[in-house]
């Protein structure tokens, strides 16, 4: 018999979070993120972990690296503004390889914009928020279940591969109660983050390793160490030599490339003769996958493209699955950044169109097939 | 029915989510899946809300109303603000004191005494469960039994009682 429960997508964001091992919490509360906190708040006690309401969204993303090199499976949340404060240290724990899980629960925005209304206005910033060429890794949950097994996987994912993730809600994914058997989905066994084992004598906390992911150092554990942002040698000191400086920035982002397949993943749904491809991420996704539904009903054959990881973007499976189509519509809840990076790979094969809605409301199935007869028409 | 939608409407403070809580519970115990969202006004209490249900056998695509079956009104605040979600076959229900101008249409339309109910019963807080009740009987989505249940159970202790005298005074309104 399913254990069958009605959870919240933030709450299922939290008790994924505990779930993967997850022991830290700071935070500002921030609607539309709130009850991840919430959650945090009154579940982590239970398994001994630690809760801290910070002063803001800097400090609490400062005690998140902070815990984290300490050795705990750290997280945070927030929204639009707060992720804009987050920014710096989150800077600093990519330049560090610090394993750090952030979610930000995307609102209307710019500044305070609406707090309890939905949009997918922060896909860019989740890419570039922090300054400087970084390793960054960004998932995209479209329900409450995703909420729950994604989380998970950015814990496996940032612990794995010493790259912080970034977990990208919207208010509609976030706030949405869903029926889910959380026992079904919860993990067998998770991965785990790789300390420093061996002699403590000549030990260098940045080595490049075949996998490229170099063991971490617990304290306490009599490794000698040293963390910096500043551009550093495999001792963890700073350089600015040309050639080691390019070496230790190409390592971390050539990290990703090597790790791709344990990274990339996407929900494709009849793609294989799509004329029209949807290519869409969260709630818009929900959307589209109905229209998918409502538009092959009719006759026409449509297609949904859904990366599950954002960031890096799955760009040889979108090549793959929509080498036969005619046209990729790209339905964003913002005037148009998912569809930059689908014109950057597809636009000189076949055109790409975009469909905007920034009014604080969800696209709607109805709209997107719209859309697409319009474009086919 | 294999899928319908819910909508509570009102203002803010109304115990409108609430509502779609039990609602979900019960429906989710009889063997539905359930995908409930809300929206609500940066207030504390006053402004527009409201909460859906999208109820289906196995998960729905699009987790959000696209055609109401069931629309209850507890505001005036919310009289016109589902006009477009409405159809032939939806049945709505209005608190004949809180909303004074109700929408019009070619849909099934009942006014009903919903926060006169409950302040009869001592507290016009309780009108969320009245009118919660009420919109069960009249539609028949789940039984008696298993709302009443959800509604005992998930009630704090202290307003356990008031909150079953107004799912009975409910249950008979139609």
């Amino acid at each position: 018999m399913a254990n069958l429960i009605n959870l919240q997508g933030n709450q299922a964001c939290a008790m994924g979070a505990i779930a993967a091992g997850c022991r830290f919490y700071a935070g500002y509360p921030i609607t539309p993120s709130s009850e991840i906190a919430e959650t945090m708040a009154r579940e982590l006690p239970k398994v001994g972990g630690v809760f801290i309401q910070m002063e803001d969204e800097i400090a609490s993303m400062g005690a998140v690296v902070g815990a984290s090199m300490g050795g705990a499976k750290a997280m945070t949340a927030t929204s639009g503004p707060g992720f804009s404060l987050k920014q710096e240290n989150l800077g600093y724990a990519c330049a560090s390889e610090i394993p750090c899980v952030i979610i930000n629960v995307m609102r209307g925005g710019p500044s305070t914009g609406m707090p309890t209304r939905p949009a997918q206005g922060d896909i860019m910033q989740a890419r570039w928020g922090t300054h400087g060429d970084h390793p960054i890794i960004v998932l995209t949950p479209a329900s409450v279940a995703e909420c729950y097994t994604e989380t998970i996987r950015a814990f496996e994912l940032t612990e794995r591969l010493r790259v912080p993730v970034i977990v990208l809600v919207d208010e509609v994914i976030g706030h949405l109660v869903e029926t889910v058997d959380l026992e079904a989905l919860a993990p067998k066994e998770t991965i785990e983050r790789r300390f420093a084992t061996g002699p403590a004598d000549g030990f260098e906390p940045y080595a490049v390793t075949d996998d490229m992911v170099p063991p971490f150092p617990r304290p306490g554990d009599g490794y000698r160490s040293h963390t910096t942002g500043l551009t550093h040698l495999p001792s963890g000191f700073p350089t600015q030599n040309p050639e080691k400086a390019s070496a230790a920035l190409l390592r971390t982002t050539d990290k990703l490339d090597l790790h791709a397949d344990l990274i990339e993943a996407c929900e494709i749904i009849e793609c294989d003769n799509a004329d029209i491809i949807i290519a869409t991420i969260g709630i818009s996704a929900r959307a589209a996958q109905q229209a998918v539904t409502d538009l092959r009903a009719k006759g026409i054959k449509a297609g949904l493209f859904r990366p599950k990881t954002l960031w890096p973007f799955p760009e040889k499976r979108l090549k793959e699955v929509a080498k036969n189509a005619k046209i990729i519509l790209v339905p964003e809840m913002n005037q148009g950044q998912l569809i930059l990076e689908i014109e950057r790979l597809m636009a000189r094969h076949m055109p790409v169109i975009g469909l905007n809605k920034i009014n604080g409301e969800a696209i709607t199935p109805a709209e997107i097939t719209a859309k697409v007869s319009e474009v086919l028409a | 029915m294999d899928h319908f939608e819910v909508r509570f409407s009102g203002s803010g403070g109304q115990g409108l989510i609430l509502s779609a809580k039990f609602l979900s519970a019960a429906l989710v115990s009889d063997g539905y899946t359930v995908a409930q969202s809300q929206s609500y006004e940066p207030v504390s209490r006053g402004g527009l809300s409201r909460s859906d249900l999208v109820v289906s056998k196995g998960q729905a695509a699009f987790p959000l109303s696209q055609g109401l079956s069931f629309l209850l009104i507890l505001d005036g605040a919310a009289a016109q603000a589902s006009n477009d979600l409405l159809n032939r076959n939806s049945l709505v229900l209005v608190d004949s004191e809180q909303v004074p101008i109700p929408p019009t249409g070619d849909f099934n339309l009942v006014n009903l005494p919903f926060t006169k109910t409950a302040r009869d019963l001592g507290n016009k807080r309780v009108a969320n469960i009245v009118a919660l009740s009420a919109l069960v009987a009249r539609s028949g989505m789940c039984s008696k039994e298993t709302l009443e249940t959800v509604v005992r159970t998930k009630t704090p202790p202290k307003f356990a009682s008031l909150n079953i005298e107004a799912f009975t005074a409910g249950w008979h309104l139609v």
